[in-house]
């Protein structure tokens, strides 16, 4: 029998899978012949140790025949979609020589250019995946210093984004997910999870509908997700915000208050607080916090204080008062089910049916034991999925999502939503720990400044998420979660108040490819083109190295040393039982001239004169461990074995106490200790703090967004106003799908033209995977519809004469692409779905799909970037056949 | 690589000639026609199994297609080859072997139709009708055929009966009367006959490259039951 | 007797293809042959509109139409069941491919070929006193690698088997029964009441 070799595939956020590579010996070298699941692991993963699609492309990727083998430099200097670049092959040597001459001559001049942006500028795409392949160079890019990570590739447009800053404001979420084991009724609005979830997600929902939970899935069209599901609702896109709404009003207005966890309202929850007459609660004169009232639902006079935005007194003496809860039922009075049919093309009746399900599915007052504490047992959920948590509505659909929880008590307790990771409150690994008692007794929040003294006017990188966007916060993860579109577009223009965007005088690329999978592709090329010298990590050619001045091979999947955590609690499904480490090691020799990417950050490093820092970053823990008793030498430099063989001794250490050397891990692959089950809830330790989940008023945001006004106005910066208008404490119902239609028209659109609404949805065997360009991938995905052309509604598809397989033109005013038809019933006669990203030109066989994406089509613009700074997946189309 | 999931135009020019060469045997023993329509039946029967060699992935295996006549009604149809051949042959230097010969191609014809029927994964085939279709098609294009040779009463009369046979196993009707109204007409203008057996042979191929070719879709799959996804 | 199937539970599947890529790799099929596969099929009229996902292959039908059809006996039944192609008999006539109601075969280069139950992986396992169906290493690759847990392998004819056990506890049926081939993968679609 071949050895099999225990590594783990990160290629998607939904990761990491434990699998084992097959190997036989040829010709004196391994060969990686077959991946298998590491049923090592079936005791401790959360789906048995099982492995998605994605992982097995990976033997075709280590031997792709268009793969880039050894470093290469560009010979022709001019730059632009229809220029050869001329990549030559050239030395290790030559090449990160010319990478450390420029970064060299920039550290000499000054790491930040004459606008205060840093010269340097990397982005990394993958929801922030490619860090489990990069080996040691995160302690190299902590030793540079200041670096613009925030030229986008996808965020923004293509993640959770209002669910990212505002989940983690509510209850530590920067991805929810309903407690999956444990929730019987989940309304799913546009979540994908069979596709997105990864085989935890898949695994638990399959294991849900076994024990019976019931899945509504509310999407224009039928994905697989709503395949897999209960009940399908088409529902009109960008309209879910109209739908939660009218399920809030169902259940303030016309089920009684007995159906609701008063309970948690009132005493875990920020609905008791008195709101005065200008909307900021009412504070007791001799400490300022706010005032509860006696009961949840009460209008009471009391001697107050009502202060708003910076610190500005509105009222003093005896002030009356409603309690946000009150406000809140008054606020959702007009929304009723028939209110939103209109609008969602969603039938009153089964908007009510499905809050009154919800409602009785949600088991209040009963508890739970788990591992021996007793819990509020409230098994409903509410999931959104992307282009419903993007853009324009994405705050109101996470509000309203929040408080569906909230108002049955399903907050971060068993059964209900779950945030299962933090990226912008720290420490990053450990949620309960970033649980901190913030003003008004609720969890504190590290917004950026607002004040008069304290905001940033100065922006540290291009996005200017920081002068912006005072949810964003300001950690490792915050440049990435700013309007990362903004680095892109004010390329062309800077709009007044914000230093002049610059180019970066070096791009550093890995596995990332926003020539494709950002919005706008076309134009983003083009200032692409003007970029001076771009340093592309490259796997094979691709459409965005296709701009690069120098390709780097790094060692592949199966081929280079990394150690991760793992477990724990992370993204979506991927909250275990337990916690330890992974090591990925190489199953095979590099091939070509490739290197592992620990080598090449220590090479970088000492060409640089970094090493010491570099060292020192990796004795920190930048590599996910602090070294502690087996610290590096800052002084010299080690191999990658070397650095690993530490890390991997300090992790042990933590792990076990034990500290076992790399050899130890390659034979056993990973290793894990328990992680308690009610470790996966906050709610009890929002509980023994003492501390309210804001929900449902958001004073504080209402005061931020008043006091980001001022600053804002005081430089005479005005075009950010409509965004300014999402701060809202109680935020109301906008025609959101006009925004589209608006952009249209001001594009010189008729809307009467353009009657399609283009979607996309992810694709389990493509999602984040960078995997596009494997045959195996593809023939498999074939299998499911859509991953040929374009998904159209059969009815629509033949009043307009369209059959199927037959070629199709998708336009807006400015951009046109051709897909086949693929005619299905499971579509909204109004919509258009083309899955994935795809529309290459550049990557090896993926060029040769004849499949494009709905990112060349979809308008990059202000108008449509909300206050977080996002976009959606969305766009208005005709379709016609070709011509 | 070759990837092959059906049968291509090589396989239907077995079920053509091979048709037709057999039903020109049994007219040949039955209407006494010279050797040269034996030679033609013998022939055709070549070139189908010819054709059918070349489909074949490895032809060099040929002779494994004897291996399993206790149900493959393809090996069946090999040892009916053999005999034609044999009695088929044999004719040339004895003519009391012709009847045996006919009986072969009869047999050979049967397992043919017989062979299109076995295919259970193409509905368009595997009716209990195809054996009748076959067989009267072949019957039809042999008789046609044997026009060219005789255009004796006789001839045309199991010409004619063919024809109709052929027309109820084909709900063929149309073609039909066309290919009777040249027999009719054979009686006042010379060679309208053997046309009208050209005819038949033509309509006949035509429709066996169609069924082999075109008509070959699989069964598909229909599901009895959706599955319950969670709750009802 | 042994009888070896599949059961595949319609509600867990999900259609992600993990089973026809682990297929594919582990049997090192060329492009565009999968032995198993799965399919993605609808049923009803927009808005009234289900979508169903269907893992298919060889069936090892009870009465192969293969195996009848086969000129050449390259197609056989194993006692337990699974129908085997002897790649050094077949002479490559397809005629198998076009009798088989699930288009499960594939010619390539001058063969037949199709799922084959992984009966090497069956058989070493059963050699180590392993039980297929329950140890990984004597079970299809593809049931092993179903994420979804839809895929289960076992002994039909052991009424304590895995398979048994889920073919008593739920309601299930075969496809394409009415042409009595006896197919030997059975899907799940309800529980029993």
């Amino acid at each position: 029998m071949n050895p099999r070799v225990a590594t783990y595939c990160y290629q998607c956020v939904a990761g990491p899978d434990l699998l084992t590579v097959e190997v036989s010996e040829k010709g004196g070298s391994r060969v990686a012949c077959n991946i298998e699941p590491n049923f090592a692991a079936a005791e401790i993963h959360p789906a048995g140790g099982k492995v998605c699609v994605k992982a097995y492309g990976l033997v075709q990727k280590a031997y792709h025949p268009d793969r880039v083998l050894t470093p290469m430099k560009r010979t022709n200097p001019r730059k632009g979609h229809d220029e050869d670049p001329g990549f030559v092959p050239i030395s290790w040597d030559e090449a990160l020589g010319m990478v450390a001459s420029k970064l060299n001559d920039i550290r000499a001049r000054g790491l930040l250019d004459e606008s205060g942006y840093p010269r340097v500028a990397a982005s990394f795409g993958g929801g922030g995946t490619p860090q489990f392949y990069m080996g040691s160079f995160p302690a190299f890019l902590a030793a540079w210093g200041p670096i613009d990570m925030g030229f986008g590739s996808g965020q923004g447009v293509k993640c959770y984004h209002s669910e990212h800053l505002y989940g983690e404001l509510w209850h530590r979420g920067f991805t929810v997910s309903p407690d999956t084991p444990l929730t019987n009724y989940l309304i799913s609005c546009g979540a994908n999870v069979e596709a997105s979830g990864g085989v935890a997600g898949v695994k638990r929902h399959a294991d849900a509908r076994s024990r019976g939970m019931k899945r509504v899935q509310v999407e224009p069209h039928l994905s697989v997700t709503g395949a897999c599901s209960a009940e399908w609702v088409p529902i009109k896109p960008k309209t879910d915000a109209a739908f939660l709404y009218a399920l809030i009003h169902v259940m303030l207005h016309e089920e009684p208050r007995s159906k609701l966890d008063v309970e948690f309202l009132y005493r875990h929850t920020s609905s008791p607080y008195l709101v005065g007459s200008h909307g900021y609660y009412l504070r007791d004169p001799s400490h300022a916090q706010p005032i509860i009232a006696a009961s949840l639902e009460a209008r009471e006079e009391q001697l107050a204080l009502e202060i708003g935005a910076d610190g500005e007194v509105l009222g003093e003496g005896r002030l009356s008062g409603a309690t946000a809860f009150s406000k809140l039922v008054e606020h959702m009075r007009p929304y009723t089910p028939e209110w939103a049919q209109a609008i969602c093309d969603v039938p009153a009746g089964t908007i009510r049916r499905i809050a009154r399900e919800y409602v009785d599915a949600a088991c209040i007052g009963r508890t739970i034991e788990i591992e021996g504490k007793t819990l509020p047992y409230r098994p409903v959920a509410v999931s959104l999925g992307k282009t419903v948590t993007n853009g324009w509505g994405g705050y109101e659909c996470c509000w309203a999502r929040t408080l569906l929880a909230a108002l049955v008590g399903a907050l971060e307790v068993p059964g209900g939503i779950l945030g299962t990771t933090v990226r912008l409150n720290r420490p990053m690994s450990e949620r309960h720990k970033s649980v901190r008692a913030g003003p008004d007794g609720l969890m504190a929040y590290p917004f950026n400044p607002t004040g008069r003294e304290t905001w940033s006017a100065q922006p540290n990188i291009r996005n200017a998420y920081r002068t912006m966007v005072p949810l964003a916060a300001d950690g490792p993860w915050s440049q990435a979660l700013g309007p990362t579109h903004f680095s892109w577009m004010f390329l062309d223009g800077t709009p007044p108040g914000l230093p002049r965007v610059t180019l970066p005088e070096v791009w550093i690329l890995y596995r990332t490819n926003p020539a494709i999978s950002f919005w706008d592709t076309a134009k983003l090329e083009e200032r692409m083109a003007r970029f001076p010298f771009v340093v592309a990590f490259a796997f094979t050619r691709d459409e965005t190295n296709h701009y690069a001045d120098v390709l780097l091979p790094d060692a592949g999947d199966l081929e280079s040393l990394q150690l991760i955590r793992i477990g724990g609690s992370k993204y979506i499904e991927q909250f275990w039982d337990h916690e330890g480490f992974a090591l990925r090691q190489p199953a095979i020799a590099p091939r070509g001239e490739s290197r592992d990417f620990t080598d090449i950050a220590t090479d970088l490093a000492g060409r640089t004169g970094l090493l010491d820092k570099y060292n020192a970053a990796i004795n920190k823990g930048t590599l996910g461990v602090p070294l502690k008793d087996f610290a590096l030498d800052a002084s010299r430099p080690y191999g990658a074995a070397q650095i690993w063989d530490a890390v991997c001794k300090a992790a042990s250490t933590e792990l076990s106490g034990e500290a076992h050397g790399l050899d130890w891990w390659k034979e056993k692959g990973f290793a894990t200790k328990p992680f308690p089950r009610t470790a996966w809830y906050l709610f009890p330790t929002l509980e023994q703090k003492g501390l309210r989940f804001e929900m449902p008023y958001q004073e504080r945001l209402a005061r931020i967004g008043a006091e980001l006004k001022a600053r804002l106005h005081e430089k005479d910066m005005h075009w950010w106003d409509k965004q300014l208008t999402e701060y809202q404490a109680l935020p109301a119902w906008k025609d959101f799908p006009q925004e589209w239609i608006d952009h249209l028209v001001s594009a010189g659109g008729k809307e009467a033209d353009y009657p399609f609404w283009l979607l996309t949805s992810r694709s389990m065997q493509y999602a984040w995977g960078g995997n596009v360009g494997m045959q195996l991938i593809k023939e498999v995905a074939d299998n499911i519809a859509g991953h040929r052309g374009v998904i159209i509604n059969t009815g629509r598809a033949r009043s307009l004469g369209i059959a199927e397989d037959q070629w199709v033109d998708i336009a807006t005013p400015q951009h046109n692409v051709r897909a086949r038809a693929v005619l299905r019933e499971g579509i909204r006669p109004d919509t258009l779905l083309l899955l994935g990203q795809f529309g290459h030109w550049a990557t090896p066989v993926a060029k040769d799909f004849g499949m494009p994406s709905m990112n060349s089509l979809v308008p990059m613009s202000l108008a449509l970037t909300d206050a977080t700074g996002s976009g959606a997946d969305l766009v208005r189309v005709s379709l016609r056949k070709a011509a | 690589m070759s990837l092959q999931t059906n049968w291509d135009a090589r396989a239907a020019l077995n079920f053509m000639c091979g048709g037709a060469g057999a039903g020109l045997m049994i007219a040949s023993a039955v209407l006494g026609l010279p050797d040269a329509s034996i030679a033609l039946a013998l022939a055709l029967i070549a070139c189908g199994l010819g054709a059918v060699w070349l489909e074949l992935g490895k032809p060099l295996r040929a002779l494994h297609v004897f291996f399993n006549p206790f149900t493959s009604w393809m090996a069946r149809e090999s040892f009916a080859a053999v005999l034609v051949f044999a009695l088929g042959i044999g004719t040339f230097f004895m003519r009391e072997l012709l009847p045996g010969a006919a009986l072969a191609a009869a047999l050979f014809l049967y397992c043919q139709a017989r062979m299109l029927q076995g295919a259970t994964g193409i509905p368009a085939w595997r009716t209990p009708g195809s054996v009748a279709r076959l067989v009267s098609t072949g019957l039809a294009e042999g008789m046609g055929l044997a026009l060219v040779f005789s255009a004796s009463p006789l001839a045309l009369s199991l010409f004619a009966l063919a024809v109709i046979a052929r027309a109820f196993a084909n709900s063929e009707w149309f073609m039909t009367l066309a290919i009777l109204a040249l027999v009719a007409l054979g009686a006042f203008v010379p060679y309208a006959a053997a046309v009208g057996g050209l005819v038949a042979l033509a309509a006949g191929w035509h429709m066996k490259f169609t069924l082999v070719t075109r008509a070959s879709h699989k069964q598909g799959f229909a599901l009895p039951r959706l599955p319950v996804r969670g709750t009802r | 007797m042994t009888k070896w199937a599949i059961v595949a539970d319609l509600r867990r599947c999900v259609g992600c293809q993990t089973c026809t890529a682990a297929c594919k790799l582990a049997n090192g099929t060329p492009p565009g042959v999968q032995w198993r596969r799965v399919l993605d099929l609808e049923a009803g009229e927009y808005p009234n509109v289900k979508r169903a996902f269907v893992p298919v292959g060889c069936m090892h039908c009870d009465d192969p139409p293969c195996m009848h059809v086969c000129p050449s006996t390259a197609t056989r039944k194993r006692p337990d069941g699974i129908v085997t192609i002897d790649p050094d008999l077949c002479i490559g006539c397809a005629y198998c491919a076009v009798a088989c109601p699930y288009d499960a075969r594939f010619k390539v280069d001058g063969v037949a070929t199709k799922c084959t139950f992984c009966v090497e992986r069956i058989d070493a396992g059963l050699a180590k006193g392993q039980k297929p169906g329950v140890d990984p290493e004597a079970t299809p690759v593809c049931v092993n690698s179903c994420i979804a847990g839809a895929l289960h392998f076992g002994d039909a004819e052991d009424p304590g088997s895995n398979i048994s056990q889920l073919l008593a506890e739920h309601r299930h049926f075969r496809l394409n029964e009415e042409l009595g081939t006896g197919p030997n993968i059975h899907y799940l679609w309800d529980r029993l009441p």
